[in-house]
This record gives C-alpha cells, sequence and structure tokens, in this order.
C-alpha cells in the first residue's frame, strides 16, 4: 500500500543523517522532492522543505501533485487479473525418467569399451581384505600364474608323498604280514611233515617189528615144528 | 496454517514443483497484472505483457540471489520485459520520448477495463514518456526508494529523482485538464 505519509509532509518525521552538513540551501527541488517522497528527510531538510513549499510555488505544486498521485495510487481499485494460462509460464521440462537418461546409450557403450580393454589387456582386478588393486601387466599375470602353479606342484607333491607314504607303510605291513603268514605256513608245514616223517618211521618201525615178530614168530614156529618133528633130545647141538 | 515464504517457494520451483511455482505467481500476478495496465494502458497488452513477465522470470529463476526482495527483483524484471514490449509495439520511439496523444490513439480509453477513478489517472499516465512513467509507477505504486527504482531501472538515484520531478510536472498539467 502507499505511504500515507506522503499525504503530510510537514508530519514526516526527520530520520536522515544524509546531508547533514548544513549545506541544504544548495540542495535541489528534485532532490529535496525525491528525499522527502522517500520520507527520508532531516531537521534541517525539512525545515528547508517547508521553506521552500511557502516560498517556492512550482515546488508546493509539485508536492501538492506528488499528494494528489499519492491519494489515488492510494484509492486505486486494483483489477481482477482475468483467467490465464498460468502453467503455461512452467516451461521447465518433466524431469526424465532414469532410463530415459541421455547419458545412458553413452555409458553403455563406455562400459562396453572398458570390458573389451579388460579383456584384451588382461586386467587383473584383486579386492582382498578391503583393499582393491587393479593390474594392467601381463607380466604380473604370468608370475601370479607361476605363483598358482608353484603352489599347486608343492601341494601336489606333499599329496602325493603323503599317498607314497602311506602306501609304503602299506606295502610294508602287507610284506611283514606275508612273511608272518610264509613263516607260519613253513612252520607248520615242517610240523607237519616232521609228524608224518616221524608217523611213517614209526610205522615202518613199527611194520619192522611186526615183520620181525613175524619172522621170530615163524622161526619159532619151525623150531617148535623141528622139534616137535625130530623126536631127538632136545639138546644144545641139535639147535640151529 | 504458515504462508510459505518467497524463497522457500522458489527453491520448490526450482526443484520442479509446479504448484509453489503457481503459489509464487498468484502472490505477485495481480500487482504486475496492474501495473502492466497502468503502464500500457490496455488490459490485452497488460495481460500479455503480465505473461511474458512470468516466463522471463520463471526461466531467470536459478539467478535469482536471496539477498535482495523478491519483489523488488521481479519488478526489474518486469521493467525490462516492458521496456522490450513498447520496443516491439513502437520500435521508433524512444524511452525518453514523448508518446502520441491521447487523441490520436482512442484505444487507450476504449480498450481499458477498470475503475473510472483508475482510468483517468492510467490515461494521464500513458501520456508520459516510458521512462518517466516508470519512475511514476514504482515510486506511487510500487513504493519502493529512489535507491530501488534506480537499481531497477538501471540508471543514477539523481535521474530516478529528475524524472520523477518532470512527471508531477506534466502529470499536473494533465489531471487539471482530465479533472477540468
Amino acid at each position: 500500500m502507499p505511504n500515507s505519509k506522503l499525504a503530510n509532509p510537514e508530519k514526516s518525521p526527520p530520520n536522515n543523517s544524509e546531508m547533514s552538513n548544513g549545506e541544504s540551501n544548495d540542495v535541489s527541488n528534485e532532490t529535496l522532492l525525491g528525499l522527502w517522497l522517500d520520507d527520508d528527510l532531516n531537521e534541517k531538510q525539512r525545515q528547508e522543505f517547508e521553506q521552500r513549499c511557502i516560498s517556492d510555488l512550482s515546488f508546493s505544486q509539485q508536492v501538492e501533485t506528488a499528494n494528489v498521485l499519492n491519494m489515488q495510487a492510494n484509492s486505486y481499485q486494483d483489477s481482477a487479473v482475468p483467467n490465464w494460462d498460468r502453467a503455461a509460464s512452467f516451461t521447465q521440462t518433466e524431469k526424465p525418467k532414469w532410463w530415459q537418461w541421455q547419458g545412458l546409450p553413452s555409458l553403455s557403450l563406455a562400459m562396453s569399451v572398458f570390458a573389451v580393454v579388460m579383456v584384451l589387456t588382461g586386467v587383473n582386478i584383486k579386492v582382498k581384505d578391503g583393499a582393491m588393486a587393479v593390474s594392467l601387466s601381463n607380466q604380473t599375470n604370468m608370475q601370479e600364474i607361476d605363483r598358482l602353479v608353484a603352489s599347486k606342484l608343492a601341494e601336489y607333491t606333499n599329496h602325493q608323498q603323503q599317498v607314497l607314504n602311506e602306501y609304503a607303510l602299506s606295502m610294508q605291513q602287507q610284506q611283514l604280514d606275508t612273511s608272518t603268514q610264509l613263516t607260519e605256513y613253513l612252520l607248520t608245514a615242517s610240523r607237519q611233515e616232521r609228524r608224518e616223517d616221524f608217523a611213517e618211521l614209526i610205522k615202518y618201525v613199527n611194520e619192522q617189528r611186526s615183520d620181525d615178530q613175524n619172522f621170530y614168530a615163524r622161526q619159532l614156529n619151525k623150531l617148535q615144528q623141528d622139534i616137535y618133528a625130530t623126536p631127538e633130545p632136545l639138546s644144545v647141538g641139535n639147535i640151529k | 496454517m504458515f504462508e510459505k515464504s518467497d524463497e522457500q517457494l522458489i527453491v520448490k520451483a526450482l526443484q520442479g514443483n509446479k504448484k509453489a511455482w503457481l503459489d509464487l505467481l498468484k502472490r505477485y500476478e495481480k500487482q504486475i497484472y496492474n501495473y502492466g495496465m497502468r503502464m500500457t494502458g490496455k488490459n490485452e497488452d497488460a495481460l500479455d505483457l503480465m505473461q511474458e513477465v512470468f516466463i522471463s522470470v520463471f526461466r531467470n529463476l536459478a539467478s535469482f540471489r536471496s539477498d535482495g526482495s523478491f519483489r523488488s527483483w521481479l519488478f526489474r524484471i518486469a521493467h525490462f520485459r516492458c521496456i522490450e514490449f513498447y520496443r516491439r509495439k513502437r520500435p521508433m520511439q524512444g524511452l525518453e520520448d514523448e508518446p502520441e496523444l491521447v487523441c490520436a490513439n482512442p484505444s487507450v480509453d476504449e480498450n481499458l477495463s477498470t475503475a473510472q477513478e483508475n482510468k483517468q489517472l492510467i490515461v494521464a499516465m500513458q501520456q508520459l514518456p516510458l521512462a518517466q512513467k516508470s519512475v511514476v509507477e514504482l515510486k506511487f505504486f510500487g513504493q519502493f526508494t529512489f535507491e530501488e527504482i534506480a537499481h531497477q531501472m538501471g540508471t543514477s538515484v539523481n535521474t530516478a529523482k529528475s524524472r520523477l520531478y518532470v512527471a508531477l510536472d506534466k502529470l499536473k498539467i494533465l489531471m487539471e485538464v482530465e479533472y477540468a
């Protein structure tokens, strides 16, 4: 709303420190009127203003016109705004969706190129204990392979050594078992043979004894027969 | 409900919030429309000017610095849009040049739909050069200080005061004729 103080210039409070050097007489009508309209007159300027309103007809007419204008501005009835397309002034384009982002094809291409470069150059990305290392050198890669091969070979050697040891132990145990079994077999077989040999010997001896007994029996029988067949007195010379 | 400040609405509008922009627009459209009426003297021109002003304001919204008032910034843009508007309508006429006489251009009165008291003042203002009319408009209706007016118009304070002084001289005569 327009400033109502303008309608009564004499009551305008002095609140300006500007041009307070006692040279208000040098202030032009335009400046003085401007200061009054801005409600920015100091005491001396206000006195000068009032003095000019009395003594300077053209200046007082200017002040009067300003007052009239101010009153008209105060009583001015604002016209209603007709309907208009307010939304048309919102010229910002709608934010594109993330998949409609202009940079997506470029990003896609860049990622593809990056992937190709990675494949061709043999980039090696290692993430270990929260640290990431990217290597581009094949030499490093070969060293890594050598290290891995050596590690695997050592592991394989250890494994083979272990298997070999187990195999050797197993063979040793088996050999021991076999030797034991052979010994037992030999002992058993030897015992059996000796038993059989003794049995044969005993049988032979028994047969010999039996033969001997038969022989002696027959001799005795013969003797008996001879004794009984010849009635000659038995003498020692008759015995053959 | 607490009314959001201009700065809050501007931030939201810059983020793409259409409602915030419309709220801001509705807050000032009446002032700008009536500014346009007093500056152009026609309802249609005032409406066109208002639309141009708000489109321009929206486009430059990101450059607004909150160290000054939005209203002052808005009227600064309105002033430059108004100058461009005049240059399009009357390309041969300078800002300090006297406009054509009202009697030779009766469209001012015919095309103005407003209260009778307003109409007389507007008709009188139409006979001032644009530069003087702007100072009268910003001083009495916009209630800006001369420093603000000078900043908005890109001139010195003394120039603004001189223009008003001359404008008051003319308006005194014009209004005496109008009210006679």
